[in-house]
């Protein structure tokens, strides 16, 4: 309990059943136990379904939990909703904005409602338009702008405000690869700035970069957690290769799937797989293999935030479900 | 306080965006008593008699058309919530710092200042083109009534758009009790010609209630004994419905 109000943000034993009248009840967390220390870029990841939207919404008081307990800055959710409110602003997975209003209007009627002063509100909005690179829709209707503007408006407004712990439910989703990059230097400067970020997100790349600390979650139920490297070190046996043959046979392609694989996919004569074991056995085929073919390009690399997730989550997928070439 | 200010804020700059809408706020109460009261007025020539005393139709309807008014706009408020979902805002607003009642409470605040605005358009108008009496003196009494009302309604409806997931379903909800509500009460016409089981219903109904008070309020019609139970009532019936309709905001509020 002592490590949980110490915590910017933690839960103990968090449970939620969703009982909807029209179908079967649900359990979507299943006694999560998380603390995120302050100041700390924390990511949530897991499969979907796995139930991070239902802890983001208990957390930030939008839903009440079955049981279990859960705080931000030692502020009990359910007893000091308000007082938690006061000390978090949120970017929602469901689109959320004033389709109505202008771009301007509504990073002010955000900021109002947490009490920034009118001769702010337009100081900061200047920043965040440019930041954000929304300088030409300032005064169109939201209604009008593409999907992914709409997010970058969502995700500007949070940073309108200063408040402690900030969360982003996938917050990056549907923008493109340059906008990408502006809100991850965003959210860095934030937590330099000492405030505590609690995200999710599916792009394992983006968490691996960005985040301090991480937790894969399935089930409801925490499978793995710590910093990026430590979550990479449960699956050290696993490495990820690239092998690219002239040319690249049906044989060649029957020997490797021998291999204990995780994922393992090919185009043209190249062939990406990650596999679990140890390098000695790999090093032993590979160079058996170039006797018998031509290998014009070989690389190993040590796991990736990537592979340590489908090794923890996919041992039910199909190796190849999990591919990507 | 700050918070309800900006709940205000926000709504004034929504509605603000469409004309159409501010028009039918404003003077969609004026433009009902101008077509339908003409018409029954010159109906009922010879004026509508009840308690013993004789008014011209415009006269008596005036307090129906401020009543339908006040439940007006608790309809179109309502509306938002749908509006708001489905934009999403509304889940990002309960993450916001303030409280559910304050939330409700900045909503209704904004809604009864277009109430009185449209009162006193409704009023003055009404005086103007129709020659309905101007009573001065009781303004403040009718203001009052209007507000009361609009919350009242604001709140009741609020339970239900929040409870009623579907907009569909819930037009038709608001279809079949706008309809029941305005035909069993005292808006178009005396309840003393009415068949006792039509009397006993309109009796019970808030918007008799609420109609009888601003009748009271707007031409001094009915007994002040029976029109100060009707408005304790009416108070209770709205204090009642704004609690509802916090427990409601507070409990599985999402889709
Ligand atoms: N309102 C609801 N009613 C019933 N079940 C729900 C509700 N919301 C979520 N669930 C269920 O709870 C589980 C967890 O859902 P949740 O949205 O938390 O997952 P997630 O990890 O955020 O997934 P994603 O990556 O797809 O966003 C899922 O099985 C989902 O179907
Ligand atoms: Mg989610």
């Amino acid at each position: 309990m002592d490590s949980m109000s110490d915590a910017a943000i933690g839960s103990e034993n968090l449970v939620k059943v969703y009982k909807e009248k029209s179908s079967r009840p649900v359990l979507a967390l299943d006694g999560l136990t998380l603390d995120v220390r302050e100041g700390e870029i924390f990511g949530l990841l897991g499969r979907n379904g796995a139930g991070k939207t239902t802890f983001l919404r208990i957390i930030t008081t939008l839903l009440p939990p079955t049981s279990g307990k859960a705080s931000v800055l030692g502020l009990d959710v359910t007893r000091a909703a308000l007082e938690v409110r006061k000390n978090i602003c949120v970017v929602l997975q469901e689109n959320a904005v004033e389709l109505y209003l202008s771009v301007m209007d509504n990073l002010a009627t955000f900021a109002r409602f947490h009490s920034i002063l009118r001769g702010e509100i337009e100081r900061r909005a200047k920043r965040v338009i440019e930041q954000f690179g929304l300088g030409e829709h300032v005064n169109q209707k939201v209604i009008d702008l593409s999907g992914g503007l709409k997010r970058r408006l969502q995700v500007a407004k949070v940073f309108m405000v200063d408040k402690p712990v900030v969360f982003l439910d996938e917050a990056t989703t549907g923008m493109d690869p340059i906008n990408k990059r502006t809100t991850i230097e965003a959210i860095r400067e934030e937590a330099r700035k000492g405030r505590t970020i609690f995200l999710t997100t599916h792009i394992l790349q983006e968490a691996e970069e960005l985040c301090d600390s991480i937790a894969i979650i399935d089930r409801g139920q925490c499978v793995a957690k710590g910093d990026p490297q430590t979550i990479k070190s449960l699956v050290a046996n696993i490495l990820e290769v690239t092998l690219t043959f002239d040319p690249l046979s049906e044989a060649v392609l029957n020997e490797l799937r021998q291999l204990d694989l995780i994922t393992f996919a090919h185009r043209n004569n190249t062939v990406e797989l990650c596999v679990r074991g140890g390098q000695v056995s790999l090093l032993e085929l590979i160079t058996k293999l170039s006797r018998e073919h031509k290998v014009v390009h070989f690389e190993i690399n040590s796991p990736t935030l990537e592979d340590a997730f489908i090794e923890l989550l996919g041992r039910n997928l199909h190796p190849t479900e999990g591919a990507s070439v | 306080m700050s918070m309800v200010l900006a709940v205000m804020y926000r709504e004034y700059r929504i509605r603000t965006t469409s004309l159409t809408w501010t028009f039918y706020d404003l003077f969609m109460p004026l433009t009902y008593l101008l077509l339908f009261g003409i018409g029954l007025d010159k109906a009922f020539s010879g004026g509508i008699s009840t308690q013993g005393i004789v008014l011209s139709y415009n006269t008596f309807f005036l307090a129906g058309v401020l009543s339908m008014a006040s439940f007006g706009i608790a309809i179109n408020t309502s509306y938002g919530f749908f509006v708001d979902r489905d934009n999403g805002i509304f889940y990002e607003f309960l993450t916001y710092p303030m409280t559910r009642g304050e939330f409700l409470v900045g909503k209704i605040v904004f809604n009864c200042v277009l109430s009185i605005v449209q009162t006193i358009i409704t009023i003055s108008l009404g005086a103007a083109l129709l020659g309905i009496p101007l009573q001065p003196e009781r303004m403040g009494l009718v203001l009052i009534g209007v507000v009361i009302g609009t919350a009242g309604w604001f709140f009741f409806l609020t339970t239900f758009a929040l409870r009623i997931r579907r907009n569909d379903m819930f037009n038709t909800f608001i279809n079949v009790a706008y309809f029941v509500l305005m035909f069993a009460s005292s808006i178009f016409y005396p309840l003393d010609a009415l068949p006792s089981w039509l009397k006993v219903a309109a009796q019970i109904n808030p918007l008799t209630w609420h109609t009888d008070v601003l009748r009271f309020a707007t031409v001094g019609l009915g007994a002040l004994d029976v029109v100060m139970i009707e408005a304790a009532a009416f108070g209770v019936f709205m204090l009642v419905s704004f609690w509802f309709a916090v427990r409601t905001l507070q409990n599985a509020i999402l889709k």
